[in-house]
């Protein structure tokens, strides 16, 4: 039952990311890149907490943890940056 | 399961890599290169390299990106 549902994960997050990877492309204003970037880092975070469950190894869960602190700080200077100038 | 992801964020990494290189347009083109090492980094995870995704993480991810806005904002216009 546990393996349906990482499988059930892993198939959205896959569909995720080639849809955030085609709203990069096809994006027209900058506002919609930056929005697909803070999606993907959001799917990357979950792709690392996956496999930490998959593999058995918990150290990465660390990993995901500094990864989300310094991708939204990442997306939160270029959005103030496109507000009003750092 | 883990193969084909691996390959897509090895796929993710050139798309990004080629629109970093390709957009005319400077933010979007810093942004796309954020995402390249963003991707970079999910990929050391998943070869069983945690540290040195984690400085991948902090250097490719969040300081590259705040240099380059330095950078952007220094030397000119956003838009070329």
């Amino acid at each position: 039952m546990a393996d349906f549902f990482l499988f059930v994960a892993a198939i959205l997050i896959f569909f995720g990311i080639v849809l955030g990877v085609l709203r990069l492309i096809l994006g027209r204003t900058i506002v919609d890149r930056v929005a697909a970037v803070d999606m993907l880092t959001v799917i990357s975070i979950s792709v690392i907490a996956l496999y930490a469950h998959v593999s058995g190894r918990f150290i990465y869960l660390d990993v995901a943890l500094v990864y989300g602190v310094l991708s939204f700080l990442s997306v939160l200077a270029v959005a103030r940056y496109l507000e009003r100038g750092l | 399961m883990l193969e084909l992801l691996v390959i897509l964020l090895c796929g993710g990494i050139l798309a990004s890599g080629i629109l970093a290189i390709r957009l005319s347009n400077l933010m979007a083109a810093m942004v796309s290169s954020g995402l390249s090492s963003l991707f970079a980094a999910v990929c050391y995870v998943l070869l069983a390299a945690p540290d040195v995704a984690m400085a991948e993480a902090s250097i490719g991810s969040g300081l590259a990106t705040l240099i380059f806005l330095y950078a952007i904002r220094r030397t000119g216009d956003a838009t070329e």
